[in-house]
């Protein structure tokens, strides 16, 4: 059974939209394999149901969700490495200086995914800051169940560790399970990982002093980003950093920021009194 | 600025595969079939910035090669990148110990190798920067 | 009443080495092996693990695995299947007119590839061997070997992990 040809080409259509991907013709397929595990989480029995209940009602979270299915194989360790870069070489050094050494840092990565991106920042303090683990707590959270019990699980299968995960970090921090690594018990007790929809009011966390907010913002419309960046600015201490993705910007769409420029990146500030 | 890559395999296969993903990515690339092979192209005057080594091939393996580079502070400058099969933890520790900068396991995508290229510094529009 | 003859078995049993059924499930190897073919092969490429009986022209590829456990892991597919799986491999790189020692390689290379990883989860530490190629594999122990049978494009393929047949435990029948 495959997917008729009107809903494989609103698939292509959005997948297009969203990260500018070509899904050429003949790969309806693909987009089976990949949706059909979606499509039963969602209680369907196939894709065609899938792309008629997103369609008719078209929702934020699983449009991300299929996106990102038909879109990412592998996501990458330190992607578009200056959002890293900028957190220990900038965003560090000012917070340990306007912090007691007693304060615990707290960290948010939301839409965690599978979990590269909190670990990364884990390993980035762990190796940064002495004493990293009793000092900072990273929440990793992510709208989807299945990203969440990854990210907890910590464990990547060989491919995943191949992508832009440097070697020694990979020797330092990982030990194999079976045909997969999994990441040490230290970082793992760092990372706290949950559900949760950035689209709806958020639960009770923080105050942050750094968010990673990257790749989500592209898939909501204006009024929703502008609600979503004023809830994270609520948790967020009024001295925090917020990170974006590459093509996002609170510029035009949130005027309470000022952009900072680290680099070839930009992180964003609460503007005081906002 | 050209970057030079040197693609040490004993599978042509290998060769052939490692040496395209280079290639589109502006590297100017020789290939050995072995790590004795390799120290020829070496000793004749070719420096590479980047030699891929394969762990297992007859004649001399990819560690003794990375040994071998190793003892000569005359290609001190040449980033060592193992590409191989071997995946065991302690088989990734005695490669870096020895002097290889980076390690990617087989099977890989091309997106992996650029990906470690761009942690080393050595995806040639930014070498030339 | 004669005292029975020392065979040894007890002492053997304790000894025998370990065995692969025991170190290695189905689903882990057909992840390794899946793994190679995502990643080299193509992004599509995928195993499906239905069994199907092989044509009875084949070509196979094997490495050995010298350690606490020690074998071979063994790649066999029709002589067909290893042609179009080469020139799969080798996408744009492959030559116009594939010779039969390229696929001789290619083949060699998938058993490189998916031994590693199977040594990486057997207990180590374990020596890998360069690959071989052949119309007729290394026997195997008929007892003590994992293997998935999947269909990759529609056409059979094996991958065997398999202790050698001359086990000590063999050996004990008389020839």
């Amino acid at each position: 059974m495959t997917l008729t040809a009107t809903r494989f080409d609103w698939v292509r259509q959005l997948v297009h939209r969203e990260s500018a991907i070509v899904l050429a013709p003949g790969k309806e397929y693909l987009v089976e394999a990949r949706l059909l595990p979606l499509a039963r989480r969602m209680g369907l029995s196939d894709v065609d149901q899938l792309v008629d209940a997103v369609r008719s009602r078209p929702r934020p979270d699983e449009t991300r969700q299929i996106v990102e299915a038909l879109t990412t194989n592998e996501t990458s360790w330190f992607r578009d490495g200056d959002p890293f870069t900028g957190l220990t070489s900038t965003v560090l050094p000012a917070l340990q200086a306007a912090r007691g050494p007693a304060e615990r840092l707290q960290i948010w990565s939301a839409a965690c995914s599978s979990g590269q991106e909190p670990y990364t920042i884990a390993m980035l303090l762990e190796d940064a800051l002495p004493g990293a683990a009793s000092r900072v707590t990273i929440t990793a959270t992510d709208i989807s169940r299945e990203m969440v019990e990854r990210t907890r699980a910590g464990r990547f299968t060989q491919l995943e560790v191949n992508r832009g995960l440097p070697a020694p970090m990979l020797v330092r921090h990982f030990q194999r399970a079976g045909s997969e690594w999994e990441v040490a018990p230290g970082l793992r007790r760092m990372v706290t990982a949950r559900e949760c929809n950035l689209a709806a009011p958020l639960p009770r966390m923080g105050p942050f002093d750094v968010v990673y907010l990257r790749n989500v913002l592209i898939y909501f419309d204006l009024p929703t980003k502008q609600a979503i960046l004023r809830r994270v600015r609520e948790l967020m201490r009024p001295d925090g950093w917020l990170f974006l993705g590459a093509a996002e910007t609170t510029l035009g769409v949130d005027d309470s920021w000022s952009r900072v420029v680290l680099g070839r990146t930009s992180a964003y500030r609460p503007l005081k009194g906002a | 600025m050209t970057v030079r890559a040197l693609v040490i395999d004993d599978s042509r296969a290998m060769r052939r595969i490692v040496t395209g993903i280079l290639e589109g990515l502006g590297y100017e690339t020789r290939q050995a079939g072995h790590g004795q092979e390799a120290l020829d192209v070496l000793h004749e005057g070719w420096t590479p910035d980047l030699c891929t080594i394969d762990w297992n091939m007859p004649v001399m393996d990819g560690l003794q090669f990375v040994n071998a580079v190793r003892a000569n502070p005359a290609w001190r400058a040449v980033t060592l990148m193992m590409v191989t099969s071997e995946s065991e933890h302690g088989q990734i520790v005695r490669a870096l110990a020895a002097g290889a900068h980076e390690y990617v396991i087989k099977p890989f995508t091309a997106d992996a190798i650029r990906d470690k290229l761009a942690l080393l510094g050595l995806l040639p529009q930014e070498v030339a920067l | 009443m004669t005292a029975p003859r020392d065979t040894g078995l007890r002492r053997r049993a304790s000894d025998r080495p370990p065995a692969v059924v025991d170190l290695l499930d189905g689903d882990t190897l057909l992840q390794i092996a899946e793994q190679a073919w995502l990643a080299l092969v193509g992004e599509d490429e995928v195993l499906v693990p239905l069994p199907a009986p092989l044509p009875a022209d084949t070509s196979s590829s094997w490495v050995e695995i010298v350690g606490p456990w020690t074998g071979a892991v063994v790649l066999t597919c029709g002589r067909d299947t290893a042609a179009e799986l080469t020139r799969a491999l080798l996408g744009e790189h492959a030559p116009a007119v594939l010779e039969a020692e390229d696929v001789d390689d290619a083949l060699g290379e998938l058993a490189n590839v998916v031994g590693g990883n199977v040594k990486a989860v057997l207990p180590g530490p374990s020596v890998l061997g360069l690959p071989e190629v052949g119309a007729t594999p290394p026997a195997g122990s008929r007892a003590d070997t994992r293997r998935v049978a999947v269909l990759w494009r529609g056409q059979p393929l094996t991958v065997s992990v398999q202790s050698p047949l001359h086990t000590e435990r063999e050996n004990e029948v008389p020839l």
